[in-house]
């Protein structure tokens, strides 16, 4: 069979594939074509996105009275049990609540400054919600890690690293490159005083601007700089971190 | 307000844009408005407020799609408990640029509770309650008028296909249901169940697809 006629079977099983309803020897067949026709993964990719917008369009219901409480409980639950049970890259330990939330204020709080300065994400609700009463009482956080991100030929800066040595640690990184189309896949590492650096991960960038939060399962406080490379480890950015603290308003 | 240095001598970030609201009383953002992707991102530390304000978000739209699979209050909050688990085990890989975070978790949703269905059931949907669900994705009451306009347009839309291919696709889009199925159901020939459900989503894509339509499907 030609590809012309691949594709056009490819065109009549499309919305099954998309709605995930082709049955299996029909299914595997297309994947198959999928695997080397980029005009008809686009096709099945659009039909996916409708039927994916189709289920969004559901009337909401409420859940049983407790159900989000019962909820996050069974997710502590599974945190406090096996390594196995716990979110990928999420460190050990368990402290008291005060310190708990202390820490979730901390973060919370830092994480949205940087969203919302950099990401454009809210920022209308973020005004609109920040005009409150000037003197409400604040909670402060334990120091935390902050610094921008220098492009490697020098100049302003084209992002932000925010870095939580808590535990769980955690990092929140923004960049957005001036200049460069890059779609792709960058690493974030972090870099001792010494030079020696240790890789956090990976993380997707479009037309050279991306957004990447994670836990780190390590001692943040014995880094002094995070480092953006490409995946040829071209450096593009680099962030000197220094000692800061978050005030959020106490709720 | 964040300060760098030390706690008695920093100096305030300037974190850009300048807009952010800074009172004297330092950085205020309420944690109910935080972005969804920030807190998905701080679900993935396994902290339990966050995960209890995660859920709190999104528990009304998860729940809808379970109940719509299911039909079935028990069966739906397993469902949607064990959708919330699956985003919390998985959240450092969600991928902003394939979807938002709500439809991320209506799909993860939709998927355990077809799964779900299929597993209890040998009938995927009772028939009778096709036609008020139908009614349901395609109405536009005053509530949906600031809903985005791609939902407003996918919606009427979908109000436009003939009947009968609304409901095949309905039948294969929101109950999983296979070709075969939906032709034993609706006791129509197999090619033609197939045909619907193929002209019913030509339809949606072409719809979309307009100028007015919006530009997220091309």
């Amino acid at each position: 069979m030609s590809g012309d006629a691949h594709c056009e079977k490819l065109r009549e099983v499309g919305a099954e594939l998309a709605l995930g309803v082709l049955p299996g020897r029909e299914r595997a067949e297309a994947v198959a074509h999928l695997d080397g026709c980029a005009d008809c993964r686009e096709y099945v990719r659009q039909l996916t996105g409708i039927g994916d917008r189709l289920i969004g369009l559901l009337p909401e219901s409420d859940p049983p009275p407790g159900f989000a409480a019962r909820v996050a409980r069974s997710l502590a639950e599974q945190t406090a049990g096996p390594e196995g049970a716990r979110p990928a890259g999420a460190a050990q330990g368990r402290r008291g609540r005060v310190r708990r939330l202390r820490l979730r204020l901390a973060a919370v709080a830092a994480t949205a400054a940087v969203a919302v300065g950099f990401a454009g994400w809210a920022i209308g609700n973020a005004v609109e919600g920040a005009v409150t009463a000037a003197s409400s009482p604040a909670v402060e956080s334990e120091p935390v890690l902050v610094g921008d991100m220098i492009p490697a030929g020098g100049g302003q800066p084209v992002g932000e690293v925010y870095a939580h040595p808590g535990s769980p640690a955690w990092m929140f990184v923004s960049v957005a490159l001036p200049g460069t189309p890059y779609n792709g896949k960058i690493t974030c590492l972090l870099a001792r005083a010494d030079g020696t650096t240790t890789r956090v991960g990976d993380f997707p960038v479009r037309e050279g601007r991306g957004n990447w939060g994670a836990a780190v399962p390590v001692d943040l406080t014995r880094y002094s700089a995070s480092r953006l490379t490409s995946p040829d480890g071209t450096v593009l950015a680099t962030a000197q971190l220094q000692k800061g603290k978050v005030v959020t308003p106490e709720v | 307000m964040i300060f760098r240095g030390e706690r008695s001598g920093g100096r305030a970030i300037p974190w850009r844009p300048s807009n952010v609201h800074r009172g004297v009383s330092g950085f205020r953002f309420p944690v109910g408005r935080l972005p969804d992707e920030a807190l998905l991102s701080g679900l993935a530390t396994g902290d339990p407020e966050l995960a209890e304000l995660f859920v709190r978000r999104f528990q009304h739209r998860v729940f809808g799609v379970a109940m719509a699979v299911t039909g079935d209050q028990q069966l739906a909050e397993d469902v949607a408990q064990q959708t919330f688990e699956r985003a919390w085990r998985h959240a450092q890989i969600y991928d902003s640029r394939r979807g938002s975070v709500g439809t991320w978790l209506t799909t993860i949703a939709h998927n355990l509770a077809v799964d779900a269905v299929r597993a209890r059931r040998t009938e995927p949907m009772a028939p009778e309650d096709l036609d008020p669900l139908l009614d349901a994705v395609t109405e536009t009451p005053e509530r949906w008028a600031l809903a985005d306009e791609a939902s407003t347009q996918l919606r009427a839309a979908l109000a436009r296909l003939p009947r009968e291919q609304a409901r095949a696709l309905m039948m294969a889009g929101i109950y999983g249901m296979t070709a075969q199925q939906i032709a034993d159901a609706e006791r129509i020939p197999l090619g033609t169940a197939k045909t619907r459900i193929r002209a019913a989503m030509a339809k949606l894509r072409t719809a979309l697809a307009s100028p007015k339509g919006g530009g997220h499907v091309r």
